[in-house]
């Protein structure tokens, strides 16, 4: 128990070892539900857990849907631009 | 309960959006709202604890990343007691770790901040008190 709240707290004095690959885009999606669950939150007025969950749901799809849109766009202008 | 004298107002607002600052949510739970104030709490404190250990306790940086910080602060005062021990500590922040980091930590910042917001204006309406009600009621 000792060692493995040691470990996790060593864990917040150190960076975690993150590339600079297309897959280190996947941290986005954490950050895209928290963003969904507060403002759902603050915009229903009565809270019951399953209208909230499709709520959060399909906010969350819809950021990722723009987030994933906007980067292939961007991408394409880069290679448009490049080539 | 809810106050009578529009100067009693006024503080009771003032109030909420101070323990909205201090903890995640608090305001409101404050205004009678738990189940608002028990999820606001639970997913600002973990997006903001995910960036502390995603780029280290050294991304609360009070001189070297200003704009990041202020940002930073509004999820609590307590960000500054972290932005102190950061300082003393000398704790590694580089590279992209330390990018994700700052904008898990920043938005949960702004995340707060809109909760503030809610949690006063529902107090301001009054609304809050009726909605914690009818959710006591219901549970």
């Amino acid at each position: 128990m000792f060692d493995l709240s040691t470990s996790l707290l060593a864990g917040f004095t150190a960076p975690l070892d993150i590339g600079t690959n297309p897959l280190s885009m996947l941290w986005m999606f954490p950050l895209l539900i928290s963003i969904a669950v507060v403002y759902k939150t603050t915009r229903l007025r009565v809270l019951f857990l399953k209208p909230l969950a499709v709520e959060v749901l399909i906010l969350f799809l819809t950021l990722s849907g723009f987030m994933i849109l906007a980067g292939i766009v961007l991408n394409l202008i880069v290679w448009l631009a490049a080539g | 309960m809810k106050p009578r004298s529009p100067i009693d107002h006024t503080l009771w607002l003032f109030l909420v959006g101070i323990g909205a600052w201090a903890v995640p949510g608090a305001g409101h739970f404050m205004i009678g709202q738990r189940k608002h104030a028990l999820i606001l709490f639970v997913t600002i404190a973990l997006t903001f604890l995910a960036g502390l250990y995603i780029g280290s306790i050294g991304i609360v940086d009070p001189v070297g990343a200003k704009p990041w910080y202020l940002a930073q602060l509004l999820v609590s005062p307590v960000v500054g007691l972290i932005g102190q021990i950061a300082q003393n500590g000398h704790y590694p922040v580089y590279g992209r770790p330390a990018d994700y980091a700052q904008i898990y930590t920043a938005l949960a910042g702004l995340l707060n901040l809109l909760c503030i917001l809610n949690a006063v204006y529902r107090a301001y309406t009054g609304i809050g008190e009726k909605i914690g009600q009818e959710e006591e009621e219901n549970v």
